[in-house]
C-alpha cells in the first residue's frame, strides 16, 4: 500500500532535519521543536517540493510553522494539481 | 534644438545592472552616461527615453526632464542620442542628418515637422535612418565589460572638468606620489594621513565630501562618488564609484554604480557592481582566467565571449554576499540575490532573486522579505523605496520566476 501523504511528509522533515521520526509528530513547530534553522526551512520547502513533485510559493511554505500544517498544505496543493 | 536621450533594444545586454535604470544611466568615467551627453550640450533643453516599464520609476527620479514625452520636445529640431555612446566633445551639429559608427545611430539631427509626427522611439529612429548619415569614429558600448575597459580613459578626460585643486583637507602627512597637478579633492572631503594618491598613471578625482581613511592608497586614474567613504583601501588603477560607497580591501578597474558597501579586505577586479549591494568581508571575484583565455559570461540564456582577457563580476542591485564569497571569472549575479558562497562557488550566472547557500541556488524567503531588507538598507543611508521601485522589483519578480525555477531545478 502507497504511503499516506502525513507518512511521507513525517520522512522528509526526518531526514532533512535529521531528528527520529518519533519526533516528528503533527503538533510538532520546525522551530521551536525540531530546531530548523533558516536555510533548512528553505531545504525542507525544496525536498517537499521533490518529494511530492509540486510547486510551493516561498512566502507560502514559509507561514507553515508545524509538521501539521505542512500536511494540509501540501495536501491541499495535490488535490489542486 | 532639443535633446532626446535614448535607450535601445540593447538595455539587456548590460544586464543586471539595467533591470532598475536605463543603459544611459550606467556609469563610465566621473559621470553616468547621460551626463557625459547632457555636458556636450548646455543650455539645451533635455528628454529621456527608455523603456516603458522604467518609465514611473525615471519620472521620479528625473522630475525636471520629461521622460518618454514626445510632446515636451515639439516646436523644436530634436537632436536624437543614442544612449549607448560614449561622445566626446566638443560635438558640432548644425545639419539634419544622421551620424552613425559602423551601423549603430550615434546621433541624429530630426527635423521639427517631421519629429513632430512621430509617436515614439521606433518612428524617431526610422526618420533618423531616413536621413543622410555620415561615419564617425565613435563607441558605442555593447556590453558592461566595454564600460569597464573605457573607464580609465574617460576618468583621464574627465579631469579637466574638475582640474588640479583642492578645496578640501589633504592632511600634511599623506602624499601625492606623481605629478602633483593631477589630484582633485572636492568641497568637504577629507584625506587622512598617511594616504598615498598615486598620479603616476594618471589623475586622483576625490569629490565631495569624500573621506579617505588612513592607509588608503589610490592609484590614478581613478575616481571617488561623493559622500563615499574608503577604510584603508588599495584602490588600483582605473576605478570609478558612484555616490555613498563604503569601500575597503583591493578593488582595481572597476566601477561601482553607487550606495554600495565593500567594506572590508577581499578583492574585486574588472567588475561592474549596483547600487545597494553589500559585499561580505573577504569577497573576491577572479578576473583572470588560469589559462589566459578569454572571459565567457552566461547572458541572456547563452554564453557569449567577451574577447577580453580580464573580465570580474557583474553584480546586480540589491545583492549581499556572505563574508569569504568567491566569484568565478566573469559571473553575473542578478539584483537583490543572496549569495552565502563561503564553502561552494557560485555558478557563473545567478538569476534574479536567487538564494544561493550550501552549494545550491534554492528559492529564497519571497519578495516581501527581499523588499524588507531593501528598506532597511535604504533606510540606513536615509533613501527609501519609492513605490515605483517596489513595483518595477515586483514586475521582474514575477518575470523572472521562470529561469529562477530553472536554476532551483538544476541544483536539486
Amino acid at each position: 500500500m502507497s504511503q499516506s501523504v502525513a507518512e511521507r511528509v513525517k520522512k522528509v522533515v526526518a531526514r532533512q532535519l535529521r531528528v527520529p521520526i518519533e519526533r516528528v509528530t503533527e503538533e510538532a513547530r520546525f522551530v521551536e521543536d525540531l530546531g530548523a534553522e533558516s536555510i533548512q526551512s528553505l531545504e525542507l520547502v525544496m525536498a517537499f517540493e521533490e518529494e511530492f513533485d509540486i510547486e510551493m510559493d516561498e512566502e507560502e511554505a514559509l507561514q507553515v510553522k508545524t509538521v501539521g500544517g505542512a500536511i494540509e498544505y501540501i495536501s491541499r496543493l495535490l488535490e489542486n494539481k | 534644438m532639443k535633446l532626446l536621450i535614448y535607450e535601445d533594444g540593447k538595455f539587456d545586454n548590460f544586464y543586471p545592472l539595467t533591470y532598475l535604470r536605463a543603459s544611459w544611466e550606467l556609469r563610465c568615467g566621473a559621470f553616468s552616461l547621460r551626463q557625459r551627453i547632457e555636458q556636450l550640450f548646455p543650455g539645451v533643453q533635455v528628454g529621456l527615453w527608455a523603456r516603458d516599464l522604467l518609465v514611473p520609476v525615471l519620472r521620479r527620479r528625473y522630475p525636471d526632464r520629461p521622460v518618454n514625452d514626445l510632446d515636451a520636445l515639439k516646436g523644436d529640431d530634436v537632436l536624437l542620442v543614442n544612449g549607448r555612446a560614449l561622445l566626446t566633445g566638443p560635438v558640432d551639429v548644425r545639419d539634419i542628418g544622421a551620424v552613425k559608427s559602423g551601423e549603430e545611430l550615434v546621433y541624429a539631427l530630426l527635423p521639427k515637422e517631421k519629429a513632430a509626427e512621430c509617436s515614439g522611439l521606433e518612428d524617431l529612429l526610422a526618420l533618423a535612418e531616413s536621413l543622410p548619415s555620415e561615419q564617425k569614429d565613435v563607441r558605442v558600448v555593447q556590453y558592461l565589460w566595454d564600460l569597464v575597459s573605457e573607464n580609465p580613459n574617460f576618468i583621464e578626460r574627465d579631469f579637466d572638468r574638475f582640474g588640479p585643486k583642492v578645496l578640501g583637507k589633504l592632511h600634511p602627512t599623506a602624499v601625492v606620489y606623481g605629478p602633483e597637478d593631477r589630484v582633485y579633492i572636492g568641497e568637504g572631503a577629507e584625506v587622512h594621513p598617511y594616504v598615498v594618491l598615486d598620479t603616476r598613471g594618471g589623475p586622483v578625482i576625490v569629490d565631495r565630501g569624500v573621506e579617505v581613511h588612513p592607509f588608503t592608497r589610490i592609484e590614478g586614474p581613478s575616481y571617488i562618488g561623493p559622500d563615499c567613504i574608503l577604510l584603508g583601501a588599495k584602490i588600483r588603477e582605473g576605478c570609478s564609484f558612484g555616490p555613498v560607497c563604503r569601500i575597503g580591501g583591493e578593488v582595481e578597474e572597476s566601477i561601482v554604480q553607487g550606495y554600495s558597501n565593500k567594506y572590508h579586505d577581499g578583492f574585486l577586479g574588472h567588475a561592474y557592481v549596483g547600487e545597494w549591494v553589500n559585499l561580505g568581508a573577504l569577497t573576491t571575484n577572479s578576473d583572470l582566467k588560469n589559462d589566459y583565455s578569454t572571459v565567457q559570461v552566461y547572458l541572456k540564456g547563452q554564453w557569449v565571449d567577451t574577447g577580453e582577457l580580464k573580465v570580474g563580476a557583474f553584480i546586480g542591485d540589491h545583492t549581499k554576499t556572505s563574508i569569504g564569497t568567491l566569484l568565478n571569472t566573469g559571473t553575473i549575479i542578478g539584483i537583490m540575490c543572496n549569495i552565502v558562497g563561503a564553502g561552494a562557488l557560485p555558478p557563473k550566472y545567478v538569476p534574479p532573486f536567487s538564494l544561493f547557500v550550501n552549494g545550491k541556488i534554492m528559492k529564497g524567503f519571497g519578495l516581501k522579505y527581499l523588499l524588507e531588507i531593501a528598506r532597511t538598507a535604504m533606510g540606513r543611508r536615509k533613501m527609501e523605496l519609492s513605490p515605483e521601485e517596489e513595483a518595477l522589483l515586483k514586475a521582474i519578480y514575477d518575470a523572472t520566476k521562470g529561469e529562477r525555477a530553472e536554476a532551483v531545478k538544476k541544483f536539486r
